[in-house]
């Protein structure tokens, strides 16, 4: 080699040093993956949140602000007018404020929307539990008839996929050569629900160790909450579970009054079953259909304790998610606590826990007090209106167009 | 006068004499020997009501003269005074018998009170040992743990409380009501012996 | 405005209460079912296992040729108190003539397993009767020590006939034998009868003596089983469970194995017990033993001499009132022995299947709980 060459060697040597340093501090930084950063609310245990996180589905900033969009996104719908936030609406501590939710043009469902804060924590999701992950959930109400309606996930799929910034996006955050799939869209859409967390209530102030964090009636009422309201033995709080629910599921006798042929509604599910005609698909329409809806938790499991029985409801945030129960039929917390003092509703199945309270009016006043204390405070933010989570309001009918929102917050 | 006085006086000291010498006579009957068998030596036992005093130079049985006799006396005396100068316990055998009578009493007024609802405030005629007959199934050895109807780790007496509380349908008695301490002298009692598992489900 | 609000509450709560029980003294037709609360829905589903208060005769296991002949219900140990102290107890056995009327298609009879009274007393006997007329089968009674004691079977006889009798169904011999017969404690301890009552309702009253048939009743049993061939299946209802469990709590018969005797030369014996209030299996050569479920409260597993074949009830939840209680049906087969239907209120119903016992526990296991009994 001559002179010339060999420096031009030397350079060249130099330079792929270099790239190659380059590359090897790239890839140093990039597989070191960046830890996803949330800060979780006082009374929920981190450790918990990690461990819920499903291995197949890490949280990531990219992935959650997709989910974000998805969620707030009405074109999921078949006519562009219902997103997962029209029946799981910030301003309503993600439920609606209706007994029971209204999809596309306005059809009815069944049953009451049960709000997404701390879903991630359910042992189950629905009212009756007929599925048990997020992602799971979020495929049912895009095509059920009276909530979403789009024909099939295939749909849902194909019209994601024929909007460039989302295909985009996918793209960025889950790679490969298709990375639009409806597991994909569920994946995001549950990993931005595992940031809606509700903690840092008065209560949880309280336990924490602040007496002044609640009145002296809340804590009357807190102590009838575990004492003679027998309230927690269902609603069950402690630190390692502090959702205020026991995940299972019990018959109260809500809709029981209502109910008119229940013979034959069982005998028609039992059939079905015997036929393998219970896909999840179709439970999940039967779950939102007049009078199906009232078997609860029978319909998934068929076993005749469960007749009637619904999923014991988290009690976070309960003063900003009214109307209550599985078809909203009780508007106020002083009904639900009148309810509960009269023994629920009689019925063949109802609960052996449920029996009459005897409690004084001053008792009930204090127990609505304490409830009140369990409203988290971003979320009470959030459902005013000082904080937003998406871009556009969810108010209207107009299509929105793809929303680059405000992160959202931490808290 | 004078002779009267010298009667009085001679009488009492013959008096004394005589209770003297009886009292050492009864005493020296009180010590019937109280050792086994074999060993024919004079035994007795001290004030403590335990321990025994081996008497090298008498016999068990035998009539003990005046001057012996007071002398065993004096050796017992000596022997409960060094004995006592010795002890280390401030605690007697009179006290044991109090704590045991006690301990007694108060598990039999909590085995009362199990078998009686009206005793406890209950109000629709469910005692304890309607669902506990003779305390089973009330494993006070697992307490503290977590006990699914209070949803949080809870002792023996949190549970009678609530016991009391909802299948009895009374109130719940204060933590230091001398009715619950009975309870759990009661409960615990049929327990004696079995291993403490707290947490056990 | 606040004092009187409470009153008011007060008044009302009060007043509830005593409306249900003005209507239990009435308790026509009408008034029962307002009580009872809606009308249960029935349910005939045959292959999947049917919600427990409606079973249908065809058993979900059962072999083509091993349908049962025919089917019975049973209601027992409903313990109940005078109205105004205890309703619980009155509820829990209104439930279960509900539950038992809903059955379709309904069962030949009820066998009700004794123990109707808490305290023997005429008004909770009363009230009992009144109760079980609602049943729309006919109802067979058996006697318990709670019904007996107090006036040694006085008013019991009075409103029900005879404690032993005997009764042919569909080529099925049932016997209804009063076992729960004690010596004599009372007299020598200058007792009055309440105090009898109360001993013998302390279950673990060392003072009382122990159940037996005793010996008038083994010659009346004698008798009976002497006008039946050797092949008729037989099937015998009795409050204490005749055989030897648990000394201490009288689940006991102390002259179990005299009655033994007399039942082996038959082809087959079955037994169907109350008095233990917990679901209860076990066998004797030829006589399988089967315990009913009480409507009032559960009993716990005695600590020592559990039947082997017995696979206990979870351990019941205190805060249920319901758990561990129920009631139960009945499938007689042709051979005389039976499927034993465990309907418990709060739970999966429980079936104990005559090829359990036939095959000695290896067949037919019935589900274990998590929790075994403390």
């Amino acid at each position: 080699m001559n002179g010339g060459e060999m420096r031009r060697a030397k350079w060249l040597a130099l330079g792929l040093v270099l790239i190659g340093f380059g590359l090897g501090l790239e890839g140093t930084g990039s597989s070191v993956p960046q830890k996803f950063q949330i800060s979780i609310p006082l009374g929920i245990p981190a450790d918990l949140w990690e461990m819920m996180i499903p291995a197949d589905n890490p949280m990531t900033e990219a992935k959650v602000a997709l989910g974000r969009d998805l969620y707030f996104d009405k074109r999921l719908s078949v006519d562009n007018t219902v997103s997962c936030a029209t029946c799981h609406d910030p301003r309503f501590a993600f439920t609606d404020g209706k007994p029971v939710s209204e999809g596309v043009g306005g059809k009815k469902g069944a049953r009451n929307a049960p709000t997404v804060l701390n879903a991630m924590f359910n042992e189950e999701q629905f009212w009756d539990g007929r599925v048990k992950t997020l992602e799971e959930q979020v495929l049912q109400p895009l095509i059920n008839p009276v909530e979403m309606a789009m024909p099939s996930h295939e749909a849902v799929v194909a019209k994601v996929r024929g909007i460039p910034e989302y295909a985009r996006r996918f793209r960025e955050v889950f790679g490969g050569p298709n990375p639009v799939t409806i597991e994909n869209i569920a994946k995001a859409i549950a990993a931005f629900e595992r940031t809606l967390l509700s903690g840092n209530s008065p209560f949880d102030r309280f336990i924490a160790g602040d007496p002044a964090a609640i009145s002296e009636a809340a804590k009357r009422g807190w102590a009838l909450f575990q004492g003679k309201a027998r309230c927690i033995t269902c609603h069950e709080f402690n630190a390692s579970s502090p959702f205020f629910t026991d995940f299972k599921y019990h018959n109260i006798g809500i809709g029981m009054k209502a109910t008119r042929n229940f013979e034959s509604l069982v005998r028609q599910i039992q059939h079905m079953a015997q036929e393998n005609r219970l896909t999840k698909e179709a439970l999940d329409r039967l779950a939102l259909s007049e009078g199906f809806s009232e078997l609860g938790r029978f319909l998934v499991t068929r076993q005749p304790k469960d007749l009637g029985a619904f999923k014991t409801s988290p009690l976070r945030d309960i003063e900003l998610t009214a109307p209550y129960m599985h078809d909203g039929s009780l508007k106020t917390l002083r009904e639900v606590i009148d309810f509960y003092d009269q023994g629920g509703e009689p019925n063949p199945n109802l609960d052996g826990g449920i029996v009459k309270l005897n409690l004084t009016e001053q008792e009930k006043a204090d127990l609505e007090e304490f409830l009140k204390t369990l409203t988290s405070d971003w979320v009470r933010r959030v459902a005013r209106g000082e904080i937003q989570l998406a871009a556009e309001s969810t108010l209207g009918n107009r299509a929105s167009s793809l929303a680059h929102g405000s992160r959202s917050s931490r808290r | 006068m004078r002779g009267t006085k010298l009667l009085g006086v001679v009488a009492g000291i013959l008096g004394i004499a005589i209770v003297a010498t009886s009292v050492e006579r009864r005493t020296i009957g009180a010590q019937e020997p109280k050792a086994s068998g074999g060993s024919d030596r004079l035994v007795v036992q001290l004030c403590d009501g335990e321990t025994k005093l081996e008497i090298a130079d008498a016999r068990a049985g035998e009539v003990l003269p005046p001057e012996k006799a007071r002398e065993v006396a004096r050796r017992m005396m000596a022997a409960y005074a060094e004995q006592q100068a010795k002890q280390v316990s401030k605690w007697t055998a009179r006290d044991r018998l109090t704590w045991e009578r006690e301990q007694k009493r108060v598990i039999e007024e909590g085995y009362k009170l199990f078998h009686d609802w009206r005793a406890l405030g209950g109000t629709i005629g469910i005692s304890c040992d309607m669902c506990h007959p003779d305390a089973a199934a009330t494993h006070p050895e697992t307490y503290p743990k977590f006990q699914t109807q209070l949803k949080r780790v809870a002792t023996l007496r949190d549970m009678i409380n609530w016991c009391i509380e909802n299948p009895m349908k009374g109130k719940p008695l204060p933590p230091d009501d001398p009715r619950m301490i009975a309870l759990e002298a009661y409960i615990t009692s049929t327990r004696k012996g079995v291993p403490l598992d707290p947490g056990k489900h | 405005m606040w004092p009187l609000k409470w009153k008011k509450r007060e008044q009302e709560y009060r007043r509830h209460r005593e409306e249900f029980f003005e209507a239990v003294k009435r308790l026509n037709r009408r008034e029962f079912m307002k009580i009872a609360g809606l009308s249960a829905a029935v349910f005939t589903a045959k292959t999947v296992v049917p919600p427990h208060s409606f079973q249908v005769v065809d058993v979900v296991r059962a072999e083509p040729q091993e349908k049962p002949l025919f089917r019975f219900a049973y209601i027992s140990d409903t313990h109940l108190y005078e109205r105004e102290l205890n309703e619980r107890f009155v509820n829990a056995a209104l439930r279960a003539v509900r539950d038992v009327n809903a059955l379709d298609p309904p069962p030949d009879f009820v066998i009700f397993g004794g123990d109707l009274a808490q305290l023997g007393q005429p008004k909770e006997l009363e009230l009992g009767k009144q109760i079980l007329s609602e049943l729309k089968v006919p109802v067979k009674m058996m006697v318990g020590e709670h019904d007996w004691f107090l006036d040694m079977g006085e008013k019991w006889r009075e409103l029900f006939g005879p404690e032993n009798y005997s009764f042919d169904h569909k080529g099925v011999h049932f016997i209804v034998l009063m076992s729960v017969n004690e010596k004599d404690f009372w007299t020598e301890r200058n007792m009055t009868p309440m105090e009898r009552m109360l001993t013998v309702a302390q279950l673990d009253n060392p003072i009382q003596s122990r159940f037996e048939v005793g010996e008038q009743g083994r010659e009346w049993l004698r008798r009976d089983l002497a006008k039946v061939s050797k092949d008729t299946p037989i099937i015998i209802f009795s409050h204490s469970p005749l055989y030897k469990y648990y000394r201490p709590w009288n689940f006991w018969t102390e002259d179990a194995e005299a009655i033994h005797e007399m039942l082996f030369p038959f082809k087959s014996v079955t037994v169907i017990h109350g008095h233990t209030h917990q679901l209860l299996t076990h066998r004797i050569r030829n006589i399988h033993f089967h315990g009913m479920l009480s409507t009032a409260w559960p009993w716990p597993y005695a600590p020592e001499g559990l039947p082997p074949l017995t696979v206990p009830m979870e351990r019941p939840d205190p805060f249920d009132e319901a758990d561990g209680t129920g009631w139960g049906t009945v499938d007689v087969h042709r051979d005389g022995y039976v499927d034993k239907h465990y309907n418990l209120w709060s739970r999966n119903p429980i079936t104990v299947a005559k090829a359990y016992l036939e095959s000695w526990g290896k067949e037919a296991v019935p589900p274990a709980p998590e929790f075994p009994p403390y």
